[in-house]
């Protein structure tokens, strides 16, 4: 096996973005297939209105509430390696930061997708900004909701924001790695960087302010999103935890996606096998296995305080979970979000490909059923019995959400051929540099 | 306007060698300094003394900016149309604290980024590199090559040449 130099990495990295193969080819035709079919369906749920989608009552917030919250979860863990991993200078984190950070804003673009699916008459979506209109009529400050389009997009603003930022040094290495029309197309986005000590002195603290701003963002934005749910009355949403339980979810998700992007990333490029290493994956294995303690506790002291507390709605509903007629979608949570991240306590397992690949299928699987289990069964069982329902599930929907991973995946497979999968500078930064003297440093 | 550049510049293969040249023309008053590295390495600052960045300033104005953006919008506009909602105050802190909270950091962002590149920017005039096409068209400083460019006068040309060649350089090259 080579060693890692300053000059083979820039070579690994450059040669992931040559042309794309064949098998790039035939995964692109099936992810657009995807997001064909998902664009087709939410034409038809626009022709004919929302009642294409299962949403009816008494669940007005279904599969789309549920999409949006998973995308945004998941959108989570690309801020939280390249902004809280860099505080703390985790050493697994400079290999994986970079697709994690592409794979937070292809996250947030594809949740921003779904509040206007779920308006049903998208077009009227600008309603939810302050803008100036004829009545002088001004948004309703006080909704959760409100705070969320206000969190959303400074998140997702930041996100691309730091995104961008962490490309320029990397742009401008592939640029000089580049010859001709190529060299012409990456010396744009590299704003003449050229590694100098000024350019180097100022990046390098505006991305440590960048670092520190974004790690409360990370924090307040998916509260924020709780609090959509936790804000009303109603039982199952109404929990002073649901804050801090989103936040450990959202993390527990995203931390999932990563690892679902980085392994197929890492049997793709051979080259990179030497840099995103096994104790890389394993390091964010670890962080899978503390996210779903935080979840497997949050989700305990829920039936804890609703069995306790004698509030008679929180206990039928929490009776309702596991043993009502939504049982199913439950179980097979906590299977995925409680039960299977066990196996990772396993150095075995933890150091397994095909394992760690399984599990972080299967904690997106459960990451998004907690999500339907939330909005899904809490909306279902409700104060009074004659209002209580349940969900169906159309085909619309499952194809809008199907679309949904196409779009996303469409944005990542164009991100691996164009831009460095791979944070050059920093994977420079944790190398010994080339002395001559070797006992110097 | 950019004036014509004159100095010296050079290439190294090794970074101890590279801050033991900065060193040496620091000790001789060489102080219009401009290094390369593939890489941010905390051993060029300390050879170049340390420089501090300014960017965090211009992040300090960016989130008050954003914090009283967020005041005032949402003051202005709870008060302009007054929406009663669940027996909830009309105006306090709990609206105010989230928008508050969101501008303040969208705003700093934006005003670090601005920041940063202006202060790039204004870096890039004040230290002059060479105009030269062997200058432009070295394509190894973000690969695996050192670089020092001082700026001089053409008297000092040697005595810059020769305190590069004891530290093995691996290409000098004057630049009138």
């Amino acid at each position: 096996m080579s060693q890692l130099t300053y000059g083979n990495i820039n070579d690994k990295v450059v040669k992931s973005m040559e042309p794309p193969g064949r098998s790039w080819m035939v995964s692109m035709l099936m992810i657009l297939g995807a997001l064909s079919m998902g664009m087709f369906a939410w034409a038809v749920q626009i022709e004919h209105g929302l009642e294409w989608s299962g949403i009816n009552h008494p669940i007005a917030w279904g599969v789309y509430i549920t999409n949006f919250v998973f995308w945004i979860g998941i959108g989570h863990a690309g801020t939280l390696i390249s902004a809280v991993l860099y505080l703390v200078r985790a050493p697994f984190r400079n290999s994986i930061y970079r697709a994690s950070e592409a794979m937070t804003v292809f996250a947030v673009m594809t949740a921003g997708l779904f509040p206007l699916i779920h308006l049903g008459r998208a077009w009227y979506a600008y309603w939810l900004l302050p803008y100036p209109n004829q009545r002088e009529l001004w948004i309703n400050f006080k909704s959760p909701l409100l705070w969320d389009v206000f969190a959303i997009s400074t998140y997702m603003s930041v996100s691309i924001a730091f995104f961008i930022l962490g490309l320029i040094p990397d742009l401008a290495t592939v640029r000089d790695e580049s010859k001709g029309l190529k060299r012409l197309f990456y010396s744009i986005p590299a704003l003449c960087f050229r590694g100098t000590n000024h350019q180097w002195l100022h990046y390098m603290r505006g991305y440590l302010i960048f670092a520190a701003i974004a790690t409360p963002l990370v924090f307040s934005v998916h509260s924020i999103v709780s609090w959509d749910f936790a804000m009303s009355s109603l039982p199952g949403w109404h929990s002073t935890i649901f804050a801090p339980y989103f936040v450990a979810g959202a993390i527990f998700s995203g931390c999932g996606m990563v690892l679902t992007i980085m392994i197929p990333l890492r049997v793709a490029f051979p080259g990179f096998k030497e840099i995103i290493k096994l104790k890389d994956l394993e390091g964010m294995a670890k962080l899978i296995i503390f996210t779903s303690l935080i979840v497997t506790y949050a989700y305990a002291v829920e039936f804890f305080i609703a069995y306790y507390s004698g509030a008679q709605f929180e206990r039928a509903l929490f009776w309702f979970r596991p043993f009502g007629e939504m049982q199913g979608f439950f179980w097979v949570m906590v299977t995925c979000n409680c039960i299977v991240p066990i196996f990772l306590f396993s150095k075995k397992v933890r150091t397994s490909i095909p394992a760690l690949f399984v599990i972080s299928l299967l904690v997106n699987v459960g990451m998004w059923l907690e999500r339907f289990v939330i909005v899904g069964t809490s909306l279902a069982h409700e104060f009074v019995p004659f209002a209580w329902g349940t969900y169906q599930f159309e085909w619309v929907e499952i194809w809008i959400t199907i679309g949904s991973f196409g779009f996303f995946f469409m944005w990542f497979f164009i991100f691996v051929k164009i831009m460095p999968s791979i944070a050059i500078a920093e994977m420079k930064e944790t190398l010994t540099p080339p002395f001559r003297r070797k006992n110097d440093e | 306007m950019m004036s014509k550049f004159s100095g010296v510049w050079a290439t190294f293969e090794y970074l101890d060698d590279t801050c033991a040249a900065i060193k040496e023309l620091k000790s001789e008053n060489f102080d219009q300094i401009t290094t390369h590295t593939p890489c941010p390495r905390h051993e060029i600052d300390h050879a170049l003394g340390s420089p501090q960045s300014r960017v965090p300033f211009v992040t300090v104005i960016g989130s008050f900016i954003g914090f009283a953006l967020a005041l005032l919008i949402t003051t202005k506009m709870a008060l302009d149309w007054i929406l009663p909602v669940s027996a909830k105050p009309i105006l306090s802190v709990p609206i105010v604290v989230p928008i508050a909270f969101e501008l303040t950091v969208l705003l700093s962002i934006y005003f670090t980024m601005g920041g940063m590149l202006l202060l790039i920017l204004k870096d890039t005039f004040k230290h002059q590199v060479p105009k030269s096409s062997q200058y432009k068209e070295y394509d190894r400083f973000m690969r695996d090559r050192f670089g020092i460019v001082v700026e001089c006068q053409e008297g000092d040309f040697q005595k810059i040449e020769n305190i590069f060649k004891k530290h093995q350089a691996e290409e000098v090259n004057l630049e009138k």
